[in-house]
């Protein structure tokens, strides 16, 4: 064991026994749950409480399917629990740095670069397991709730959304080593994926950025077409950038 | 002997703030060292820079023989570090910080079980098992000792050690200080004098960013340390007192409460001769008359008190 390996196993148990290990599980949890029974009635719902005809809301409201609940699924994923992750993870570094946790760890053998990357990898992983687990938990629900539940569209949807999420993850990282307030960098994390959204309305670079990865859950879960291949190589190669450029920027600040 | 810590021409600027301007300094291997200071002398900026926390504006500092300038793993893994004020992990328990402290130095096995064992000892927490969000601060000061001997470190740096503990927690501190002599040196910041008359072999003053004194304690009191006479006479101390003031030899004259004068004196045979003169001149009864002793806070206050309100 170096320390790097310590301070990997540091933030894996540390997510398990603080309040990280309820947060984006449990947000991602309720999704999973919910999301299906919400697809499936949400049509019964409006008829109890409309004052229509039923034929009039048949007509508005086709009956749901398994797409539906997928389309849930991804539409959760790419709202609140992107939003989530913003939040708890632009305090990522600055937390340590405020609580002066940092100084204790950076003052024996484990370069400031070991620091980022440990970080970067576990949350890595975390979001990784999370994410699998919501997914499959979704997939559970919705053939369940509606019988028949295809994987394919959950799965591309959901692996496009984890994706975009380590990507965040990564931008987090670097703007949590640049703001020592993790309010500040949630802040401009959410500045980004506004920016994001609205680049989206070039084709040009949503087929060939990281932008495509901001509508692709949403398309993949609807059971359409998407081309994954390079949104998904820029954002893998934009994440590293971004973990390394935070690693760089860590080395050089003074504590 | 072999140098430590070797510092030289350290100068560390923060705008326009000169927060150490031009530190030379020496510290031995194997001793204790008082590195003493009021607040906002640079105390903690001097640590930060020597444990690769901050980089020097200019100059040149050495630990253990290499340059701390990369601050690579072979220096780190040969120091140990108490911050002023020490962040923890506070969902760990005691024991599983020293474990982690361990870790990161690449302990493992029973070595690290039996440096855990021997520290939790020393710190007197073999039995706490509470979370350290639950310690005060005097439990977490002496786990901060220990988590910064985890790895049997050559050179221990320690900011304000003892600042903000009740003396029974400064005491324990101390003690844990004192008991590493021979074994490590120990290079620690403080503005408590007393703490380094306790324990110390050697100290250096830093006032304003400089170092305006540095040697072995005993030596900077007699270089430093302004001689004190201490006189007692029957009665008509106050009138003795008044007398004394005005004599070109006398720098500051005191009137203890038990009646007996303190007399600072920048000549000592001068004074020697003139106080019996003056005792004499008015029929006084002597009583006693002897040198009085120097501390370090006579040498600290001659150093850095001028000029302060």
């Amino acid at each position: 064991m170096n320390g790097f390996t310590a301070f990997v196993r540091k933030e894996a148990t540390e997510i398990l026994r603080t309040w990280r290990i309820l947060v984006l599980p449990g947000i991602l949890l309720f999704f999973a749950i919910t999301g299906p029974v919400m697809a499936r009635f949400t049509p019964e719902i409006l008829k109890a409480v409309a004052d229509m005809p039923a034929a009039a809301i048949k007509a508005l409201i086709p009956d749901p399917t398994y797409l539906d609940s997928y389309g849930q699924w991804a539409k959760n994923l790419s709202q609140i629990g992107l939003f989530a992750l913003i939040i708890v993870y632009g305090g990522i570094v600055s937390s340590e740095r405020k609580s002066g946790t940092a100084v204790l760890v950076l003052t024996k053998p484990v370069s400031r670069s070991a620091f980022i990357a440990a970080k970067a990898l576990v949350h890595a992983a975390f979001l990784t397991v999370i994410v699998t687990a919501g997914t499959l938990v979704t997939w559970g629900g919705t053939a369940l709730t509606f019988g028949s539940a295809p994987v394919a569209p959950l799965l591309d949807s959901a692996f496009s959304w984890l994706v975009f999420a380590l990507l965040f993850l990564s931008l987090m990282t670097l703007l949590s080593v640049a703001l020592p307030s993790q309010a500040g960098a949630a802040g401009v994390g959410i500045g980004v994926y506004a920016l994001l959204a609205i680049a989206g309305l070039s084709k040009t670079l949503t087929l060939y950025t990281p932008v495509g990865l901001s509508s692709a859950p949403s398309v993949l879960a609807s059971g359409k077409h998407f081309a994954l291949l390079w949104p998904v190589l820029s954002s893998v190669a934009l994440s590293v950038a971004l973990v390394a450029a935070a690693a760089w920027l860590f080395s050089r600040q003074e504590l | 002997m072999k140098a430590a810590i070797q510092i030289t021409g350290l100068t560390k600027v923060f705008g326009s703030k000169r927060a150490l301007d031009g530190v030379d300094l020496i510290v031995e291997e194997g001793s204790i060292f008082g590195f003493l200071g009021p607040n906002g002398a640079g105390k903690t900026t001097t640590l930060r820079v020597l444990t690769g926390l901050a980089r020097p504006t200019s100059g040149r500092v050495r630990i253990l023989g290499r340059d701390v300038a990369g601050a690579d793993d072979e220096v780190r893994q040969r120091i140990g570090f108490l911050p002023d004020v020490p962040g923890f992990y506070d969902w760990m328990t005691a024991r599983e910080f020293l474990r982690f402290a361990g870790g990161l130095f690449g302990l493992t096995g029973s070595l690290l079980d039996e440096r855990v064992a021997v520290l939790l000892d020393l710190a007197g927490l073999t039995d706490v098992s509470t979370r350290i969000g639950g310690f005060s601060r005097g439990m977490k000061q002496r786990l901060g000792v220990a988590q910064a001997l985890v790895n049997a470190p050559k050179l221990l740096m320690l900011d304000e050690p003892t600042s903000a503990l009740d003396p029974i927690g400064r005491k324990d501190v101390l003690d844990m200080l004192a008991s590493l002599r021979g074994r490590t040196t120990v290079f620690f910041s403080t503005h408590i004098l007393s703490d380094v008359e306790r324990i110390c072999d050697t100290v250096a003053i830093l006032d304003a960013g400089k170092v305006v004194a540095h040697g072995p304690i005993d030596d900077l009191k007699a270089r430093y340390g302004a001689q004190k006479v201490i006189v007692e006479v029957d009665e008509g101390a106050e009138w003795l007192a008044g007398e004394v003031g005005r004599a070109p030899w006398a720098s500051t004259v005191t009137l203890t409460e038990d009646g007996a004068i303190e007399i600072a004196v920048s000549d000592a045979r001068a004074a020697r001769c003139g106080l019996p003169a003056i005792v004499a001149s008015r029929g006084l009864a002597l009583r006693r008359m002897e040198a009085g002793e120097v501390d370090l806070e006579d040498v600290f206050v001659e150093l850095v008190g001028g000029g302060r309100s």
